[in-house]
Formats: C-alpha cells, structure tokens, sequence
C-alpha cells in the first residue's frame, strides 16, 4: 500500500481529529512522518479530553441491599399478593447472569436533581441509593422510576446546582464515528474508558444507536460520547427479546446500545412523575405446532386482545404493518412496545381480514386463560391449563 | 506530540537488533516491539485450566516473565520463541500473592548449553521514567498472547488493541474462590480474559512494556469477566523480591492466605469503635447501629443508634457480615473511616484510637458485635 493511498485512507480520521480544537496542531503536523502513529497520539488526548469533559456530568451510583432477579415470581410486574399468581404471563429475567452490587454510573439529566442511569442498576430493587457527585458530595437518591422497555431509570437528589452535559443532536450521530463510553464502577474518580465506533443507528425498533465499545456493568447508565464530549445516548443492556436481563450476554462482545437523547426526553416527564413503563402483553396464547401462520389458541380473560375483539382460531397476519408469519416474529415487532401503547393487528378470520387496534397491557392486568376447548366467553375467568403453547 | 527517534526506542528496549521498521502504520512500533519477546508456553493442563499460556521475554537469556498457573507446576514446561525454536523453561521463582512467576527459557537438550541472546523487555525498574507513569486513561494499548492457542510453531502470538480504561485495585474471583491478587491493575478495553492470552504483554504506542495480561477472572464488583494487566511497578517489586533467592511466602504457595498474628494477640488488635449492630443468626441483615457505647470513638465522633453503615474506610458494605470483616481487617491503629446514612443525609465520620482501652466489660458476649 503506498503512501499516497494510505493517507488517503486517514484523511477521514485528520479531518475528524482537525474538528477537535485539542487537535488541530497534532493533526496538522501528521502530513509528514508516520501520519497513522501520529493519528493514534492525537486520539488518545480527544478520548482523555471526552472523559474530563463529561466528568462534572457523571455520578456514581451506590445500592445497599437487594436480591437477585429471580425467574417469573419476581418479574417487574409481578404481584406477588395477588391470589391469581403466577399467570402464564411472565417473563423470565432474560440471562443466567448474577447481578453484582458494585457501584454503576448516571448521568446529570437536569441542574434540579433529576440523574438518569439504566434500570439494569436496579434489578435487585435496593433498599437504598446513594449518589456520588463529581464534587465528592455523597446524596441520598430516590428512584423516581423506571423504563423497563427501553432500560432506563430516573433518580432524583437534592440538589439545584448540577450539570448536565450536552448531548449529541440526532442528525449528527454518524455511523462509523468513534464512541466513547465512561463508567465509574472502578474508580470513583476517574471513569474508566473504553473506546469504539458507532456501529449502526436506530437499532432495537428504532431506540438504540449500537457502538462496538465494550459495554458491560462498568459502564450501563454512563454516557457514550462522540469525540467532542456530547453524549450519543446513555449505555443500556438490550436485546431483540424482552427481559430485564436481556442484552447483558453481549457485553464486551462488540455490541452494545445507547439510548439516544430524543428517546430520553419522550418519557422523562412520565418517569418524573412516577410512572413506570413495563413491557406490553397481548394476553394471548398461540400455537407453535402450526404450519400455517400464527394461530391465536386462547385469550387471557380480560386481556386487552379480547376487549379488542380477538378470538380463538383468529390467524395474526401482520402487526404495526409488520408480516407476521410465526411466533418469534410477533415477538420481535412487539419487544419495544410498552404497556398502554396501542399496535394495529391485522388477522384473518373466515377468510376476512380484520384490523384491530390493541392497547397492550402490564402481565399484571392479564386475566386466566379459559381452556382451550370452552366456548369462547368473555366474562368468565377460569384457571389457565395451556403447556405446549407459547404466551404473549 | 512527538514520536520517539527509533533509536531512543531501540535502547529502550533493549536489543538494538531486532527492532527494525517491519511494520508501518500507527501500531508499527508497538507491533514491532512486542511479537519477538513474547513466547508461547505449553505445560500441564487440567479441567478447564489451560495447559498452554504466554509469557514475557525480560532478558537477554532468557529470562521470561508470566503468569501464576497450574501451567508452571508442570513437570516440564517448553517453550516457543517467535522464531519457532523450542526451549525447556525452568522456574526461577513462583509468588502466589501476586499470582505472577519467573522462568528461565534453556536448551531442551543440554540445561548448561547457553542460548540466546534473546530480544527483550528491559524492565527499567530503577530508571527515571520506572514504573510507566507517563501511561494515562484513554491511551491505545496492544496486548500480545496466544488466545486459544491459536498461534503455531513460528507464528506470532496474536494481537488485540485496545484502550488504557484506568487503574483499579483488583476484588475478582476465579469461579468460586477468591482470586489472590488484590493489588492494582490495569483496566483495558481489549478482551484478554481468555486462555491463553494471560501472562502476555501489554504495550503502549511506543511499544513500552506496560502491564503483564494478568489471570483470566470475573471482577466481584460487576460480575463480568474482567480484562486487565498486571501493572509494570507491580512488576518491578515483583522483580526485586525474586532477585533475593528465597522462595515467595510458601504459605502463599501452599495456597494458604493466612494472617499473620504475633504472640501478643491484644497488641495486634484493631481498637473497638464502641459501634453495635443488629445480628441475626444466618440472615443478611443491613449494618443499622441498635448501640453506641458511651464515649467511645463512635461515641465521640458522633455515631448515633439507627444510623446505617453504608462504607468502612473506602469499601462499601452491605450487611453486619462485611462490617466486620472489615473491622477485624485493620491495622491495630489505623483510624475508621464511616460512611452513614443519617435519614435523607449521608455523613462521613472519623474514628480514632482512644488514648486508653474503652471498657468493654459490660457488653454482652453474644448477638452483637
């Protein structure tokens, strides 16, 4: 390869390191002389740089007490006084993983108080939250509460004098820019670095930019940056499926997601007010042994599926406009809708399509499954026998 | 921002020769510095123990630095230098503490027939620049071991780049057991937790050898498998106990982590706090005060009944068990730091040795402590 291509190959990198103030000396003396090495020096000062920047921004999290998320019984929405426990609408946590309790990281979301974090820090339900400043200051904070959808959480501390960062505007995330992800878990002081790109935008539904930085419990809930110190979104565990655990098997495996701004500012009014979103149910059984489309074999009762007029027998065709041909897919259209988001589904019934909009549910508000061979009745509430059939 | 003239490189390194520009490109120098002085090491394995590894190169005769293992308790070990010759590697020194041995590569043949000289790291423990320091948060990192042993005979071991994290002191574990080496490390980016890749080096841009790939273990505080090196200065003190003879601690060895007591067990005693907590048999119970005792350290200091105990001297807490732990860990004199809750506030208190023993005879024997 010779120098002219190789430099042709930089030139994107110059120009990006030449953006950066800190760098526009460094990246100017790199046409001569190793111009690669000298790329790779300059780097290192804009990650450093990133990092001094955001840390007024950055709070470390601590927790005292708290279980580990055990399988259905401790689901977000479960109830555990409620007689008709256990549903079959339960999700498991997603993983095998063994939630630690050391201390996560949060971002400064407004001067008043409010701190955003992911709802991965607080799976074990703590009996306390506390909250380091980067002025050392140590706060009590209370969780105000949680996104279990799209993986946040809102705290809030006393105090009227923080500083938010700025984060990254939506048109200028570009893929392939480098991405800088901060955690406090291992030093309180200084957040630990870790350095990648902006692997793909609008992942998981629309909600998550992905970045090939090594995101793990060190660093959920701190911020992933572009080189100019604005956050591109705030790191959480996800995957295609819902789970409160889910998504954390990737971690430093060179997938990981940050949930942007915009997405952010959508429902942190609803968390400050103390409303939770949990994952929407349907509230209905299908049969997975079917080779013909996705065949709804029972309906929780009530259920919102039933309150909108779906039956038993009735064969899901699509959903928000998405083709529907098996379960999976379902669950795939379905994973980023929260309880009390509306979905269109099409369905066929004797040969007619029927559309219908269904207001999906929190797993708490599902009913019993009647058996699958009563006459179809939509008020009697019979205990569920379903076993070789999957829930939505 | 300036790049060191290769010759400045070259000595620092420690054998002129082998450094030559063979690989351009920002990783070049590190490249270059790194693949002839790390060797892949094959030994005895067992269960999920790795009969392989790598190792560092500190000396012209090769004397090779790498990691604690049931590798190195192998009857023979051999190893492969990047040019593919094998040699016998003979333990020198083995120090369970900081789960890092020496070894010394020989001829396979003859143990008196000299070989070498090698390419090498010159450790440079006492030199002005000793210890790395100039190594900051966000700097590249190339780590060089042979993962999954994917390197052959005369292949190079492989390398991954990544970024310096930060230092942190090190609380992991190998599955179920506790993991020795409590010291600093070297968080990176780069995925290094892997069999093999331990006891390989870690180099900055320059190709300065900066940390040793320590152990693969999972970092109690995130449950993650962790990625880190062991420090060069740890390195250095690493060094200096092994070029006195003697054995590492054999109760170390033995894998025996006992605390020393002299013969005056009251002497050695950290003082009592005055703090009482909740204990409840077997169960977790969260470290709330139920008593202080009156003008004791905790007394003076302000301790109140129903403050909860978030942080003893910089370690967080989380039940009565942990709170003693780390009380009976001090030093006899050695002050207490308290981190607690106090209903929405959170204090920090300091506790110091009282000028005379507090009286103790009225506490009762069981249930609290």
């Amino acid at each position: 390869m010779g120098t002219q291509h190789r430099l042709a190959m930089f030139a994107p990198f110059i120009a990006l390191c030449a953006a950066h103030p800190l760098l526009a000396d460094s990246a100017a003396d790199s046409a001569s002389g190793n111009e690669s090495y000298e790329i790779l020096r300059a780097s290192q000062e804009v990650f450093r740089s990133v990092a001094e920047q955001l840390r007024p921004s950055l709070v470390r999290i601590e927790t005292v007490g708290g279980t580990q998320p055990g399988a259905a019984g401790t689901s977000p929405g479960g109830d555990p006084d409620d007689p008709r426990q256990p549903t079959p609408f339960v999700d498991r946590p997603g993983s095998g993983f063994v939630v630690a309790d050391g201390p996560t990281t949060g971002i400064v979301y407004s001067a008043d108080g409010y701190i955003i974090t992911s709802s991965f820090n607080f799976v074990r339900d703590p009996a306390l939250i506390s909250v380091v400043l980067a002025d050392g200051r140590r706060l009590v904070a209370d969780l105000i509460a949680r996104d279990h959808v799209r993986k946040i959480a809102l705290l809030r501390v006393d105090a009227n004098d923080l500083q938010p960062p700025e984060w990254a505007r939506r048109r200028d995330i570009q893929v392939g820019e480098f991405a800088v992800a901060l955690g406090l878990a291992f030093d309180a002081e200084h957040p630990s670095i870790a350095v990648g790109t902006v692997s793909a935008l609008d992942r998981m539904r629309g909600h998550a930019v992905q970045t090939d930085a090594k995101l793990s419990p060190a660093n959920y809930g701190g911020p992933l940056a572009d080189i100019h110190g604005r956050v591109i979104g705030i790191c959480v565990p996800m995957a295609q499926r819902p789970g409160e655990l889910a998504g954390v098997e990737f971690y430093d495996a060179g997938i990981g997601f940050a949930l942007p701004k915009h997405h952010v500012d959508a429902i942190v009014d609803t968390l400050a007010e103390g409303e939770s979103f949990y994952r929407g149910w349907l509230g209905i059984q299908v049969d997975l042994r079917s080779s013909d489309g996705l065949i709804v074999t029972n309906i929780a009762d009530p259920s919102p599926s039933r309150e909108a007029g779906l039956r038993p027998g009735d064969k899901i065709i699509s959903a928000d406009g998405h083709r529907i041909r098996h379960f999976g897919q379902l669950i795939q259209t379905l994973y980023m809708v929260p309880a009390g988001e509306t979905v269109t589904l099409c369905v066929e019934r004797d040969n007619e399509l029927i559309e219908m909009n269904v207001t999906l549910a929190r797993n708490t508000e599902l009913g019993y499954l009647p058996p699958p061979d009563e006459e179809f009745d939509a008020t009697t509430p019979i205990p569920d026998q379903g076993d070789e059939e999957e829930d939505n | 921002m300036k790049r060191p003239p290769l010759t400045s490189m070259a000595a620092a390194l420690g054998f002129a020769a082998i450094v030559s520009p063979a690989h351009s490109g920002g990783f070049g120098p590190a490249v270059d510095a790194v693949l002839p002085r790390v060797v892949k090491l094959y030994g005895l394995g067992a269960g999920l123990e790795a009969g392989y590894g790598s190792g560092v190169i500190l000396s012209a005769d090769g004397v090779v630095l790498t990691v604690y293992s049931l590798l190195i308790d192998a009857r023979r070990i051999r190893a492969v230098t990047s040019d593919g010759t094998t040699y016998s590697a003979n333990v020198l020194y083995r120090d369970y503490a900081r789960q890092l041995a020496l070894l010394r590569l020989v001829s396979p043949v003859d143990e008196s027939e000299p070989v070498g000289p090698f390419p090498f790291f010159d450790m440079r423990c006492d030199g002005a620049d000793a210890g790395f320091a100039g190594l900051r948060p966000g700097d590249w990192i190339v780590a060089a071991g042979n993962a999954f042993k994917v390197a052959d005979g005369a292949e190079p071991v492989s390398l991954v780049h990544g970024i310096f994290s930060g230092r942190t002191r090190l609380d992991a574990r190998r599955r179920v057991k506790d993991f020795p080496y409590t010291g600093d490390v070297l968080v990176i980016d780069a995925i290094t937790s892997n069999p093999g890749a331990p006891g390989g080096a870690l180099v900055d841009l320059d190709g300065d050898f900066v940390g040793l790939i320590g152990r693969e273990v999972t970092a109690n505080l995130t449950h993650t498998h962790f990625n880190y090196g062991i420090p060069h200065d740890v390195l250095c003190e690493f060094m200096a106990e092994s070029s006195g003879g003697a054995e590492a601690d054999p109760l170390h060895l033995a894998g025996l982590n006992l605390r020393r007591r002299t013969p005056d067990a009251d002497a050695d005693k950290p003082f009592d706090t005055g703090v009482r907590l909740t204990k409840a048999g077997y169960r977790t119970v969260l470290p709330f005060v139920t008593r202080v005792q009156r003008d004791s350290p905790a007394d003076r200091a302000g301790v109140r009944k129903d403050d909860l105990i978030l942080a003893v001297n910089g370690k967080n807490i989380k039940d009565v068990d942990e709170y003693d732990e780390r009380m009976n860990d001090r030093a006899p004199d050695e002050p207490v730091i308290l981190v607690i809750r106090r209903g929405r506030r959170i204090l920090t208190v300091q506790l110091e040795k009282p000028a005379e023993p507090v009286e103790t005879a009225n506490d009762p024997p069981d249930g609290e402590g």
